[in-house]
């Protein structure tokens, strides 16, 4: 079974399938295991903001359910500590469960690979892909530093989902993208879908449209371009589609909930309309995907009958 | 006059002691000859110079090579006759005018470097200097021009460029003077000619006598009519500029500067097929000046604009912003058309074209040529070209306030047939922006203190070489702030009707000495004095202030950063009452807000961003704040005011559309809210589905249920489980 949460809707049939495996599998939920790692700033000003950052995410993911969150900043965040917490999720974390990994800061790439830089021993894109490889949860990557486009290729797996703020080493400038990527934890507007749970595809979506706007409005040259990939091979890509056959894993992993949709799916009682809500939305999936076959008029017919039809079901299960 | 490098050749020719004859402007003696053949339009002159080509001598056939438009050829020979003469500055002066007449103004600027490191007072080094500077429209065109006469007092193409240098100056007076003087030195001064003949025109006398001793001179110089044409474009008065210019190629077909010009005035009066024509003419003919090629290349991005046209009103938008400008721009559009009407007491006789650039540059095309214009935007005539919102950085500038600056110009152009100094018509336009709403237009910047301050404002008589001539980009902003002070001090003291007077006494070509004695019945030099004395209390405080001003703000900064928050408000509170006006990037109420933010007095904290808002802050982030305390304080309409304030100066801003749009519908305000949320779906938003919901709350208020309907849907198209939007639904449903 893949991660717990909901999905979104924009990829293709294909996927649908699974889609809706993923959503019926919503009561056995399982933990998620976050570390958040505040590198060096270097200077005073990049200390504050890369340790503000990490008490942010702290703050928001402080009343999760079923989560553990470890924060490692100033000189806590060594290569050690690091080691340790991730030992530690891979003692601790199962198959079903999620692991996510937060590095803020400055990262570093020079002709071996990337670094991410913290107090003592800087630790490597290679150190980071075998601590991960022990774990055995579904992980996510977000790497927030800058050059961490050059980290990818030794940490992607299969259903991993890595993002990072920049398309690759060779981008070293301090990253906008972490401000952007923590905002979308507590901007409502990132739950695209409104399902009241925001994934990593949400966020990086939220955190990627962003950046781009930050620096076409104040007229500079583009210093990061944010990716994502969660196939295992291949580069990141900024879009994900279905086309590209990036974001189906990043769509279904959760990185926070924001309202009380789990609650529900855990009422027996409600399971009949629960299944009838599924029947609904894998019709309304359908109709989507045979949009370009039908004409407008007719689509937007169909749609909305079906919309009233989920909104009535919703209505009852609220009850 | 504008192409004088390949025109200006004397006719006497002196000889030198260097290793070959020289003409007076140090081209050889046997391409002199040539030249003298061309100036008079003899059909000669091209078998002159291809004569010329089998020379021994690199420079002359440098110098046939260039006449003939092998700029390439010519500027190896250049190249090789510079190497075989390296202490003589003629050559690489002769190079640099070739540059110059190849667009190639860095690389003339090196040469004539060189050529007066060689010889301090090389005369036509100095003329060559100065036709550059004139051509830029810098100040000190004229002090080149008088040196080269001081080390040549023969040497005729100095005194034309003084001629001209004041003709564009709006001194028609010391212009004929210096025309007239040059006619002295050599009755064959066909520029002088043309300047003198180009005054007649520009006091709209039908014909003059001064061209025809030019034409009888050279049958085909059409240059004098070019000529003309320039001061008519720089004078506004493009329709005539446009004859004027088909006159010119009627003559000399092969004036291809001419008819570039004559392009891209087309252009600006949108007559965009014959001006295509034009400018491909000159390209194909191998005249691709960046003047030509980038009319041409905004002429091919026109593809990418849409139109929108209403009886009285055209405005071009840029397909990827067009849905979110429209209704802004519309609206202030016929707003402004509706307040100048009255004011004016005036009827435009068409509709007028409002032109908005995404890309600056595209925008900067429309301004080629066009000295001392803002950059924001630009008028010819019945065409407005502006900058869009999106063109620059958030907050940098107010895009309706520059739209009524441009719609003033229209009228005034328009009630003048475009006869009216550039300083009253920017005054006029620069005044328009402040009495349309005190928050909007230009503050008082270091610059315009500093002028102030050094005594260095210009009398009212002069204030057009401001504008024109300026000493440094620094003198147009002052100009322009003095030029709006003067139009604020008259209307306070005298009345509108005077300004109003004063522009029909424009239109009927009188002087600015003419009309400040007619209707204010004083002298200019007491007009100065009066103005300067109403000006002083105004600007006082911060003037004497200023430098210690600039020292503390800086302290604050400081301050601010190591979280001094008492000190930040203490030393802060003096500094905001010195320079009030300054809102820009640090200023001093931003830091008091945060201070007071940091204290927790929420009270003060929006006082100061009120205090920003009203005298023209324009910083979204703090507005947005402002916003969000005045709607946490109840203060819905204030809120709603401050982001429709915002909407004014910046449109791409989502937040601040999702937040007024929430706001008109607290407020009941459907209209309003609808505008809104479809201006934050316009802006492509992460959270579509909330947009559309938005929108569709926005209609049921507006009473526009099917419409409701339709983003209900969309919304839910997004965000199937969208419980809001879900009830919303039913409930619409429930209504059918």
């Amino acid at each position: 079974m893949g991660p717990t949460q909901e999905v979104g809707c924009d990829l293709r049939r294909a996927f649908l399938t699974a889609l809706l495996l993923a959503s019926v599998a919503v009561a056995g939920r399982a933990d998620t295991f976050y570390l958040t790692v505040a590198g060096l700033g270097g200077e005073q000003e990049y200390e504050q903001r890369f340790t503000g950052w990490a008490k942010e995410i702290e703050q928001v993911l402080k009343n999760e359910p079923n989560a553990k969150h470890e924060v490692l900043m100033g000189p806590q965040a060594t290569k050690a500590n690091i080691q340790a917490k991730l030992a530690d999720f891979a003692k601790n974390s199962k198959a079903d469960d999620n692991v996510i990994l937060f590095l803020i800061g400055h990262g570093s790439f020079d002709e071996v690979g990337y670094k991410f830089n913290i107090p003592g021993l800087d630790v490597t894109a290679n150190d980071l892909g075998a601590m991960l490889d022990k774990i055995p949860a579904h992980i996510a990557v977000i790497n927030m530093s800058s050059a961490s486009g050059a980290m990818l290729s030794a940490v992607q797996k299969p259903k991993r989902v890595v993002v990072t703020a920049t398309k690759s080493g060779t981008e070293k400038n301090a990253t906008v993208f972490s401000r952007y990527f923590i905002e979308a934890l507590r901007d409502p507007a990132a739950d695209g879908d409104k399902n009241e749970i925001i994934t990593v595809l949400e966020a990086f979506r939220y955190a990627e449209a962003k950046t781009t706007k930050f620096y076409e409005e104040n007229k500079r040259i583009a210093t990061e371009h944010p990716l994502i990939e969660d196939t295992g091979k291949g580069e990141g890509v900024k879009a994900p589609t279905a086309e590209n056959g990036q974001g189906l894993a990043a769509q279904r992993f959760a990185v926070l909930h924001t309202g009380s949709a789990a609650a529900v799916a855990k009422d027996p009682q409600k399971q009949a309309l629960l299944k009838q809500k599924e029947e609904v939305e894998a019709k309304i999936d359908d109709l989507k995907y045979r949009k370009a076959a039908l004409s407008l008029q007719e689509y937007r017919q169909q749609l909305q009958k079906l919309l009233v039809d989920l909104a009535k079901t919703q209505e009852a299960l609220d009850k | 006059m504008k192409h004088a490098a390949t025109l200006g050749f004397l006719a006497i020719i002196a000889f030198t002691p260097f290793a070959h004859a020289q003409a007076q402007d140090g081209q050889p003696a046997e391409s002199a000859a040539c030249a003298l053949l061309k100036r008079k339009g003899d059909a000669g002159a091209t078998a002159c110079y291809e004569k010329l080509l089998r020379s021994n001598n690199p420079a002359a056939v440098a110098e046939a090579m260039w006449a003939l438009g092998n700029f390439r050829g010519a500027n190896d020979a250049f190249r090789a006759t510079v190497k075989l003469r390296e202490k003589d500055p003629a050559p690489r002066t002769r190079w640099a005018r070739m540059y110059l007449d190849h667009w190639q103004r860095a690389d003339a600027a090196d040469l004539l470097k060189e050529a007066l490191e060689l010889k301090e007072n090389y005369a036509p080094a100095l003329v060559a200097m100065a036709i550059m500077s004139s051509e830029n429209y810098e100040a000190d065109a004229i002090k080149f021009a008088e040196k080269a006469l001081a080390a040549d007092p023969k040497y005729l193409e100095a005194q034309e460029v003084i001629a001209q240098v004041h003709l564009e100056d709006n001194n028609p007076e010391k212009a004929a003077e210096a025309a007239k003087k040059a006619l002295q030195m050599s009755e064959e001064s066909l520029d002088g000619y043309a300047i003198l003949g180009t005054i007649d025109l520009l006091n709209d006398k039908k014909d003059t006598p001064w061209f025809d001793r030019a034409l009888k001179y050279n049958p085909k110089y059409g240059e004098a009519y070019a000529t003309a044409a320039h001061f008519f474009i720089i004078n506004r008065r493009y329709e005539e500029g446009i004859e004027l210019y088909k006159k010119a190629l009627a003559l000399d077909p092969s004036l291809n500067h001419a008819r570039s010009d004559l392009g891209v005035n087309l252009m600006r009066l949108g007559q965009e097929d014959e001006a295509r024509k034009h400018l491909e003419q000159c390209y194909s003919g191998g005249y691709q000046s960046p003047e030509t090629v980038n009319s041409l290349r905004l002429l091919d991005s026109y593809k990418d604009y849409v139109t929108f046209k209403t009886p009285t009103t055209v405005l071009r938008l840029h397909k990827k912003e067009a849905t979110l400008l429209r209704p802004y721009f519309q609206s202030e559009f016929d707003r402004a058309l509706a307040t100048y009407e009255k004011k004016y007491k005036f009827k435009l006789q068409k509709p007028v074209q409002i032109e908005v650039y995404p890309n600056h540059e595209d925008f900067a095309v429309r301004t080629v040529s066009m000295p001392g214009l803002g950059a924001l935007g630009v008028t010819f005539g019945y065409m407005v070209a502006m900058d869009s919102p999106s063109g620059r950085k958030p907050g940098a500038w107010h895009w309706a306030s520059t739209m009524w600056h441009e719609l003033s110009h229209v009228y005034v152009l328009e009630m003048t047939n475009h006869r009216v100094p550039r300083w009253f018509t920017e005054g006029m336009a620069v005044y328009e922006e402040t009495a349309t709403s005190p928050d909007w237009g230009d503050r008082l910047d270091p610059g315009s203190i500093a002028a102030i301050k050094g005594k260095k404002l210009l009398p009212i008589a002069e204030l057009d070489r401001g504008f024109i001539h300026p000493t440094g980009p620094e003198q147009v902003t002052v100009s322009y702030f003095q030029g709006g002070k003067i139009c604020n001090f008259i209307a306070e003291k005298w009345g509108w009707e005077k300004l109003l007077a004063m522009i029909h006494d424009f239109g009927a070509n009188m002087t600015t000495v003419a009309v400040i004695e007619k209707e204010l019945q004083l002298k200019p030099e007491e007009f100065d004095k009066q103005f300067l004395a109403w000006l002083e209390p105004q600007t006082k405080k911060t003037v004497d202030g200023f430098d210690d001003w600039r020292k503390s703000i800086r302290g604050v900064a400081t301050l601010a950063k190591e979280t001094k928050w008492d000190e930040v408000i203490s030393i802060g509170l003096g500094l905001r009452d010195v320079y009030p006006d300054y809102v820009e990037a640090g200023n001093a109420y931003e830091f008091l807000a945060q201070a007071y933010k940091a204290k927790g007095d929420t009270a003060k904290q929006t006082a100061e961003l009120e205090r920003y808002s009203k005298i023209g802050g324009r910083d979204p982030e703090l507005l947005k704040q402002l916003a969000v305390l005045q709607t946490e304080q109840g203060r819905k309409k204030d809120a709603a005011s401050t982001l429709e304030r915002l909407n004014l100066i910046y449109l791409e801003d989502e937040p601040a559309h999702q937040q007024l749009g929430n706001l008109y519908l607290d407020l009941k305000e459907g209209p309003g809210a609808v505008r809104e949320f479809q201006a934050l779906l316009a802006g492509k938003p992460v959270d579509v589905a909330g947009a559309h919901y938005g929108l569709a709350q926005a209609f049921v208020l507006a009473m526009r249920n099917d419409d409701a309907r339709e983003e209900v849907v969309s919304a839910l198209e997004a965000a199937p489980g969208f419980k809001p939007a879900q009830k919303l639904l039913l409930e619409l449903s429930g209504k059918e």
